[in-house]
């Protein structure tokens, strides 16, 4: 068995090779970042151009909508950044590379995503600090140690969420083989994650919370550092919902690798 | 013309192969459509109008915009740089068929299966399940016209996006720019009327409205009289002349950069 720090130690020797093999492509990491950039960007000008016509947004300002989307964008980060594999996952289940997986002495998750770091995915977390700083700086919030350690692991709980989502979604392909409309739908799911659940009646509030829990992502944990004194106690749930999400998908995932007969290739 | 055609068959009968597919992409569309029907609820909280348009109007335009997004969404640019970077294009390049009418074709055929799989129940469900009632108008007989035109502009701009492999390994950058602009710019994400006046006259000289904002203004103000819709027709031609002019221009010029290894 490897042991944790044996586990770092091959992530950043993975990683090195697979950045290094990135670096031929440059002209392409420059214009992907880019990409990256406009995208982090397209969600928030709506936002801006809509608040030109309405004052509020079922009674959130528009710096209180930024802080929630940028505390999206951090926490969609992890996934971007270490969990992009999650998209390829169809592609070596169909050609049955998947298999070479089974054959080294790790867990298969872990050497399947380490093969992959989405190097653009950086520029959206920096996006993200960016806008954090400035709507905290805006709305004047108040950031003590005990706020920070909160949001640490806030975002964590949202970052595990959001990766189960995708990793489920992906693990998909164990069955469907073709798992991109799931991915797709996953990902255009998450997109709604930075809106008030408040704007939801009743059945759909309880639904978008329970059962497809995008409030978890970021409406619910960024309610704590800007309205603490009219938060609901579904708030306090955020951590349970990351780490509960996160086992449920890991059973998934086994469940796929377990499944799997390869190609006979 | 025929050779084209059975390219078209092809990609249809591809299309039905990934039948489920199309189920999730109509389950992601009716949840996207749900919570644009909260949203845009809570937007026009206390208000009849905004910007000159009802609830009613800015709801279907959102909803009806999200699903021609998925029409025009064809993927020509990733299929098009997949057959540059394996070098399958030369099978094409060898026979006597043009690259850019058989790539429309393949095309037509994919988005086809779409339009009967995803659109058609959308619009039913708007009408019969959302109760959206916008008007009757020739805007509703025109609205064909102006989305096939805004398909042939949505096309170019893919295949444009699709030629730059022959320079580049990957086109994920590019394409993503390529979507996040024509998203935002073409009003697919919200009607025109809510930019700034300012913005707006620069965003109507641009060709991004005519893929987005025009058809579905079609549906959204649908009892405006015909003179007003056919110099939007008139518009939407003439970008559809240009941008295949790029894309003429631009081929005859990448297409001498290929190098195709082997066979």
């Amino acid at each position: 068995m490897l042991s944790f720090g044996d586990y770092i130690r091959l992530y950043f020797l993975i990683e090195a090779q697979y950045i290094k093999s990135q670096m031929q492509y440059r002209v392409d990491f420059i214009v992907s970042s880019f990409g990256m950039f406009f995208s982090s960007l397209a969600t928030l000008s709506v936002f801006v151009v809509l608040f030109n016509s309405i004052p509020t947004l079922a009674g959130w300002s528009l710096m209180e909508m930024v802080f929630i989307y940028a505390f999206y964008m951090i926490a969609i980060s992890p996934m971007q950044i270490l969990f992009d594999a999650v998209w390829w996952l169809r592609y070596k289940v169909q050609s049955g590379e998947f298999i070479k997986y089974y054959f080294r002495p790790m867990n298969i998750m872990f050497y399947f995503m380490s093969e992959r770091f989405d190097i653009k995915g950086l520029t959206q977390l920096a996006v993200g600090i960016i806008l954090l700083v400035y709507a905290s700086i805006q709305l004047a919030l108040v950031w003590s140690p005990g706020k920070l350690a909160a949001l640490l692991v806030a975002l964590v709980s949202a970052a595990l969420v959001l990766i189960s989502i995708a990793v489920m979604a992906g693990a998909s392909a164990f069955w469907l083989v073709n798992s991109y409309p799931v991915l797709a739908l996953a990902w255009k799911v998450r997109e709604f994650a930075p809106y008030p659940m408040s704007i939801f009646d009743g059945i759909f509030r309880f639904a978008f919370t329970f059962i497809l829990p995008i409030g978890f992502i970021a409406f619910y944990p960024a309610q704590f550092f800007l309205r603490p004194a009219e938060i609901s106690p579904v708030v306090y749930l955020t951590p349970v919902v990351g780490v509960a999400l996160f086992a449920l998908m890991y059973k998934v995932w086994d469940l796929g690798v377990n499944s799997y007969t390869g190609t006979g290739s | 013309m025929r050779g084209y055609l059975a390219y078209l068959r092809a990609a249809i009968q591809v299309g039905v192969v990934y039948r489920l597919g199309f189920l999730f992409t109509v389950i992601g569309n009716v949840l996207y459509m749900i919570i644009a029907y909260f949203l845009w609820r809570s937007i026009y909280a206390g208000k009849t109008e905004l910007n000159g348009l009802t609830f009613d109007q800015a709801f279907l335009y959102i909803a009806l915009g999200s699903t021609v997004f998925i029409l025009l969404k064809t993927y020509a640019d990733w299929g098009m740089a997949q057959e540059i970077r394996d070098g399958t294009i030369s099978i094409c390049l060898a026979k006597p068929i043009d690259y850019q009418l058989y790539t429309l074709f393949t095309t037509v055929g994919f988005s086809s299966t779409s339009l009967v799989t995803v659109t058609l129940p959308t619009v039913l469900m708007l009408a019969f399940v959302f109760r959206i009632n916008a008007g009757i108008g020739p805007g509703y007989l025109l609205f064909p016209v102006s989305l096939a035109l805004a398909f042939l502009i949505s096309f170019h701009f893919d295949y444009l996006v699709g030629l730059t492999a022959f320079y580049t390994e990957s086109i994920w950058g590019i394409s993503t720019s390529k979507d996040i602009i024509i998203s935002v710019l073409s009003g697919a994400l919200l009607p025109l009327q809510f930019f700034p006046e300012a913005v707006q006259r620069i965003l109507m000289v641009l060709p991004f409205q005519a893929i987005y904002f025009t058809p579905l203004m079609m549906v959204t103000k649908p009892d405006q009289s015909v003179s007003v819709f056919l110099p939007q027709l008139g518009i939407q031609a003439l970008w559809v002349l240009a941008t295949y002019a790029a894309c003429r221009l631009f081929y005859n010029r990448a297409i001498k950069v290929l190098r195709v290894a082997g066979g």
